[in-house]
């Protein structure tokens, strides 16, 4: 029988979606024909008329039809004042559909930043909330204690946007009932146990601490330009964006998008240092450490790198 | 007596929210009223941050429109300095936000508008079957050469700017590092290869052969020319919308605006639409009479918008946006503010960039029988016709590791602005800026400028407008209503409201789980 999925945007810039339309190889109508899936609703393609939308929905809701996946896109604008009418549906709070249609599925993703954290869209004003984080803190929208009928949490897959094969990846899983380890943040490990970093062809740069504190050049972006790939967990530079490239390959510092604190407050642009050294260092790295380390490899640094001429 | 119903429809594919009531008089609207139902305070969360940060921030307002609220966010920060990128610089933005637009005009035209024609309500015309094998969700030819062919030529925008959407590689001064020949020359072959397959599959000709159709009598003439006309993705398109009488629907308040777009460097071969510096001509007509655009004519006016911004209309340096939530009644009903030039609702998007323009096809089909779904949609399908060539010049003429940035003053205190072309339209970033922090962040989309509401003086915003007079067959399924407000290219996710004689009669019930 086929495996159902119903795919549902809150506070949302439909990216995830578009990114998703880019998957490769195999694209988004093959994969959905190899693992069977059934899309029963997706907001940016489904021809449905409204009318049967609607029926859809409360053959969901009465337990008529059974809903395997559900994919939410977007943060759960719960604002103003918990009334969640910042983001209606059908004239009621958007909030209360997703809280049912949680309810009734067998696994629930949420697809890029803002469903797992809240992200872009601000926790302050329109209470904006992941599904089960805001931000760091554990709860979220549907509670710490949130299982879907399967048993899991949230199946959190952070990246503004989600990288296309990360979600085909955890669709494959679902469906075909692998384990899907889930590391911190209940993010699935193959792909968030690892750094932006990893990969990234300024490397050496930064290896020998050859920074740049200016666009336009090809050292490293952490020390000066607020880049965050030795931090940011994720799979960019391993699995590359669109088959090409990534943002820190051309030179767009690493801005933590798959973090739960994205976007940070501190100018992004920008690094928090003191006395020239990072504030915050490479993951797991002990700073006096680090100083003796950085002292010695920019002493080491050899030429070609001080004159940029290694190319990326 | 007449038989007044009012309906409210969910009409997806449209990228957001968006509530759609309409009120029948015997079977044709007579009044409509579309609300924006999401407020995501974008712009109130700019205010305090760093001036550089809506280069990270504003692209993910929209996952479709990203590079263009990069290109307007960037260019809002080079007004306020008085920056200018070096030519080179200039060249790799145009080349990436065309590409974008490539993207949308082929995805909005066949996944997300031509669905709409394998849809039951048209089963009993000749075409349906042939729609059906074309258009339908995840399963149509079309729709899967589509889906292939837009990821592909978008790896340009991702060899160019690291990824799409949600790139930030645009910055005051230039963009952030310099393509070498080898990834000039992967960007030529994507473009070729995207010009090869519009020209056979969805074209049917071509474009030099498409530059001839300059006349609603060329048209004719080239749809009988050959099959392959006929049979391409736009050929059939044009024949179904003409069988269903798309071209007599949706014709809105006949006001165009354009803010322009895609600055021209001096040294380049590629030539404005309208002659002028930018490819694509700024301006406001009203009919046929075009003006020069005056940006201090430009206002939000919130008399039916949920904010609480004062009680005139505001230019944008001057706006607000202080949400004012109330629920569902009373004379504001949306989350959208109502956009006006000179106190006027305008359309925006490629049929208007055409009036500009004056593309001779677009402007024989407008003289001839005014506007309609059929023709704004069309523009936007032939678009990529008027923007590969350029896209191919500009690449042709940048060379590898050409100087792409040059290190700008940044002043911490001004006021800019960037109005660029996006794929949907006139789309404009408003910034302030004290102490090197963002005081002001006022944005006006495309969709602000389509979905709005009514004014003060009652005006209806444009969809509004273009809906009155639309036929609906069967409330249930009002399939045209999504002819006429999926024309505007919305970037919004319409939702559900069914009332009947002011009672709503179709609820879905959701109780909390036991």
């Amino acid at each position: 029988m086929a495996t159902t999925l119903y795919w549902a945007q809150c506070g949302s810039c439909g990216g995830d979606s578009m990114a998703w339309l880019c998957l490769e190889s195999p694209d988004v109508v093959e994969l959905l024909d190899l693992l069977d899936i059934e899309v029963l609703w997706h907001p940016s393609l489904s021809n449905q008329s409204a009318r049967d939308h609607l029926a859809l929905l409360g053959s969901i809701a009465a337990n008529e039809q059974p809903l395997d996946i559900l994919v939410v896109e977007g943060a759960v604008l719960r604002g103003p004042g918990g009334t969640g009418m910042f983001d209606t549906f059908d004239g009621r709070p958007k909030k209360d559909l997703i809280g049912e249609l949680a309810r009734r599925a067998r696994h629930v993703v949420a697809a890029g930043t803002c469903a797992s954290f809240g992200g872009a869209s601000g926790e302050a004003e329109v209470e904006a909330s992941g599904l089960q984080f805001v931000r760091e803190e554990q709860g979220g929208f549907l509670g710490p204690a949130f299982r879907s009928g399967s048993g899991r949490p949230v199946v959190n897959l952070p990246g503004c946007p989600v990288h296309p094969q990360v979600l085909a990846g955890t669709l494959a899983a679902l469906c075909q009932g692998e384990e899907l380890a889930l590391g911190p943040y209940q993010a699935p490990a193959t792909w968030y146990g690892m750094l932006v970093h990893q990969g990234c062809v300024r490397n050496e740069y930064h290896e020998y601490r050859v920074e740049d504190a200016d666009f336009g050049t090809r050292g490293c972006m952490f020390f000066h330009l607020g880049c965050r790939g030795p931090l940011a967990f994720g799979p960019c530079n391993k699995l590359l964006w669109n088959r090409r490239s990534s943002k820190t390959r051309v030179g767009v510092p690493c801005m933590g998008c798959t973090m739960p604190d994205f976007p940070r407050d501190h100018p992004l642009f920008d690094t928090p240092a003191m006395a020239d050294i990072p504030l915050e260092l490479p993951a797991g790295v002990d700073r006096a450490h680090y100083l003796a380390y950085k002292g010695m490899a920019a002493a080491a640094a050899p030429d070609r790198l001080l004159q940029r001429q290694t190319r990326l | 007596m007449a038989h007044v119903v009012q309906i409210g429809v969910p009409l997806n594919r449209v990228e957001g929210d968006l509530d759609l009531r309409v009120e029948l008089t015997d079977g044709v609207v007579t009044e409509a009223w579309c609300s924006g139902t999401m407020y995501r305070g974008f712009e109130r969360m700019m205010v305090g941050r760093d001036a550089l940060d809506g280069l990270v921030i504003t692209p993910r307002i929209c996952g479709m429109c990203t590079t263009a609220h990069l290109t307007a966010a960037v260019t809002a920060l080079e007004h306020l300095g008085g920056i200018t990128p070096p030519p080179d610089a200039l060249r790799l933005r145009n080349v990436a936000l065309m590409v974008e637009d490539l993207q949308n005009d082929l995805r909005h035209g066949f996944l997300m508008y031509a669905g709409d024609l394998a849809n039951p309500r048209w089963s009993a015309e000749p075409f349906y079957p042939e729609a059906q094998r074309r258009f339908a969700p995840f399963a149509g030819e079309t729709v899967i050469e589509v889906l292939r062919e837009t990821k592909h030529v978008l790896e340009v925008v991702a060899i160019l700017g690291g990824q799409w959407p949600h790139s930030s590689f645009m910055v005051p001064g230039g963009v952030v590092s310099a393509p070498g020949s080898a990834e000039l020359v992967q960007c030529r072959l994507l473009v070729h290869a995207f010009r090869q397959w519009y020209e056979q599959r969805i074209l049917g000709c071509s474009l030099e052969r498409w530059q001839d159709v300059r006349s609603a009598d060329d048209l004719d003439a080239w749809l009988d020319e050959s099959p392959h006309h006929g049979d391409g993705a736009i050929g059939f398109w044009l024949r179904c919308a003409r069988a269903i009488g798309l071209d007599r629907l949706g014709a809105g308040h006949g006001n165009y605006l354009s803010y322009g777009g895609f600055p021209v460097p001096d040294d380049s071969a590629v030539r404005g639409l309208g002659g002028g510096s930018s490819f694509i001509p700024a301006g406001f007509a009203s009919g046929d009479h075009v003006r020069a655009l005056d940006e201090a004519s430009i206002a939000e006016d919130i008399a039916s918008s949920w904010y609480d911004d004062g009680p005139e209309p505001r230019h944008p340096s001057q706006g607000k946006t202080k949400p004012y939530a109330t629920g569902h009644e009373g004379a504001r009903y949306s989350w959208a503010k109502a956009p006006r030039y000179a106190g006027l609702s305008a359309e925006t998007g490629p049929l208007a960039e055409m009036v500009m323009g004056a593309n001779p096809l677009i402007t024989d089909l407008l003289a001839a029988s005014g506007p309609s779904a059929l023709t704004r949609q069309l523009a936007r399908l032939v678009r990529p016709a008027v923007l590969l060539p350029a896209i191919e010049t500009w690449l042709a003429e940048l060379r590898g590791d050409a100087r792409c940035y040059e290190r700008p003053e940044l002043p911490v205190e001004g006021e800019g602005r960037g109005l660029v072309a996006a794929a949907r339209g006139a789309l404009g970033h408003w910034i302030r800026v004290a102490e090197g922090r963002l005081t002001a962040y006022q944005i006006i989309t495309p969709t602000g400028w389509h979905a709005g509401p009514r004014d003060a003086g009652g005006q209806r915003g444009y969809t509004e407008e273009a809906l009155i007079g639309t036929p609906v067959a069967d409330p249930d399924n009002p399939v045209e209503l999504g002819h006429v407000v999926r024309s505007f290219d919305h970037c919004m996710v319409c939702t559900v409201h069914l009332v009947r004689s002011g009672q709503r009669d179709r609820t879905i019930r959701f109780g909390l789980a036991p």
